[in-house]
């Protein structure tokens, strides 16, 4: 009786340090990327309940064990979805423990893929389906390969996978991350992708749509150590693959050679493993060197976030020099320049 | 009546149902879950396209999440989306006519 749900602010240091300590209680660390949450207090105001948003998914649930059973989880779901449609999103993903799937089946949420210690979950019924029928109707005749990049921005690293790919496979699918997560948009992002491969005419350029989810804003509250997480995004990601590869008969996915990131390495190891369990090939392509430097996204955002734009020179394809030196990328540039880190992103 | 953006209305709380609704080019696509589809699926089904006929919406997709709620809630949380999805939730609501 008594209790309050309402909008705990990132501000309100003192609700936030009930957050973290509630999720703390059940098991739960905060989540890095969370832009809205919400809580429920009881009349002396202890936190008993708490739920966050982030982009379109919702995230970093717990209830105190005290005041489990008595629907508060309803509540504050319930919150987080008026929360979303205001904000334009009613097409929300979730990532939750198996023990927990049911709970989420019960408020309207579907299971997308199921690993032994995460569901990923959509409140669409065949959601998922539909995407993958669509897919199907960009299906060629003939090997098919695929590769998936952020293209954060477009290098000639990213153009020397592709070129590579697109000469050993009869077609080559390339998703590019639709996802937000990070200064450069995604719209910036494919347009660069699609002029650099415009000469490839056996490229199909996709948007990975929502199912593909980046590392960046991977769910991971619920995991325990940080190889955990990326060994899980890993066989999400692959879990996801496996369904996508049949709907364009792709039989084989390209993946750069990673020695910089323990991160992106230690993931690029979970493909290399897993990929040939579903019965599909990996070629694991060597990264592009130039002045005995290995050519990379991050080391081109490093370039932009010390001001050394002229530097990016070597490492880009003419379409990526050319949008960094229009005035529309002045924003771009500046939001760059203002990030902490721009290495992993 | 013409769903032109999506709209979301009511709780997953005890007894009510929440229903968004979406623009839709197919028909009604309707998607029901309940916590009591058992006994009660059918008629939940039946109450909500009739409240959507009766509101003459033609082409919508409809996501109803029901937590054992009357069918008068069901009705008023049908209506209730479905005028915020094309902004009459301020005023020009058809009292006495479409919403009874």
């Amino acid at each position: 009786m008594g209790d309050t749900l309402t909008v705990i602010s990132p501000r309100d240091a003192r609700a936030q340090r009930q957050v973290d300590r509630l999720l703390e209680q059940e098991g739960i660390q905060r989540d890095g990327n969370l832009d809205y949450t919400c809580g429920i207090f009881d009349s002396d105001w202890r936190l008993a309940a708490t739920g966050s948003c982030y982009g379109n998914t919702i995230r970093c649930l717990a209830v105190d064990r005290e005041r489990q059973g008595a629907g508060l989880l309803n509540q504050i779901v319930g919150r987080l979805m008026e929360v979303q449609a205001e904000r334009g999103n009613t097409h929300l993903f979730l990532c939750t423990k198996p023990q927990s799937a049911k709970f989420f089946g019960d408020l309207g949420f579907y299971q997308i893929v199921r690993l032994d210690n995460l569901v990923f979950m959509e409140n669409r019924c065949q959601g998922f389906a539909r995407y993958c029928a669509a897919l199907e109707k960009n299906r060629r005749k003939g090997t098919s390969a695929a590769i998936v990049m952020n293209a954060n921005p477009f290098t000639l690293g990213h153009l020397h996978l592709v070129e590579r790919a697109a000469a050993e496979s009869d077609v080559v699918h390339l998703f590019v991350l639709s996802e937000e997560a990070g200064p450069i948009p995604f719209a910036v992002r494919k347009r660069r992708v699609q002029e650099g491969t415009a000469h490839l005419s056996n490229v199909i350029c996709h948007d990975s749509g929502p199912y593909m989810v980046s590392a960046a804003t991977f769910p991971s509250y619920f995991l325990k150590d940080e190889d955990t997480v990326v060994r899980t995004h890993a066989a999400l990601d692959l879990a996801v693959f496996r369904k996508i590869a049949p709907c364009l008969n792709i039989t084989r996915r390209y993946v750069g050679e990673e020695r910089a990131s323990r991160v992106t390495a230690l993931y690029n190891q979970e493909m290399i493993r897993r990929l040939p369990e579903l019965g599909l090939e990996c070629r694991v392509v060597p990264r592009l060197e130039k002045n005995g430097k290995p050519v990379s996204a991050s080391a081109v955002r490093q370039l932009i976030h010390d001001e050394q734009l002229e530097d990016i020179r070597p490492l880009v394809p003419d379409c990526t020099w050319n949008y960094f030196h229009a005035p529309e990328a002045r924003a771009v540039i500046d939001a760059i320049q203002r990030a902490q880190n721009v290495i992993h992103q | 009546m013409e769903i032109l953006k999506p709209a979301i209305a009511g709780t997953l709380e005890s007894s009510d149902a929440q229903v968004t609704v979406e623009p839709g080019e197919r028909g009604i696509e309707l998607t029901l879950t309940s916590s009591v589809m058992n006994p009660y699926g059918r008629q939940i089904k039946a109450t909500v396209l009739e409240t959507l006929e009766r509101l003459e919406v033609k082409n919508a997709r409809v996501i109803v999440v029901d937590k054992g709620a009357l069918d008068c809630t069901l009705k008023a949380r049908v209506e209730c989306a479905v005028f915020r999805s094309c902004g009459q939730s301020a005023a020009n609501i058809p009292w006495g006519g479409a919403v009874r």
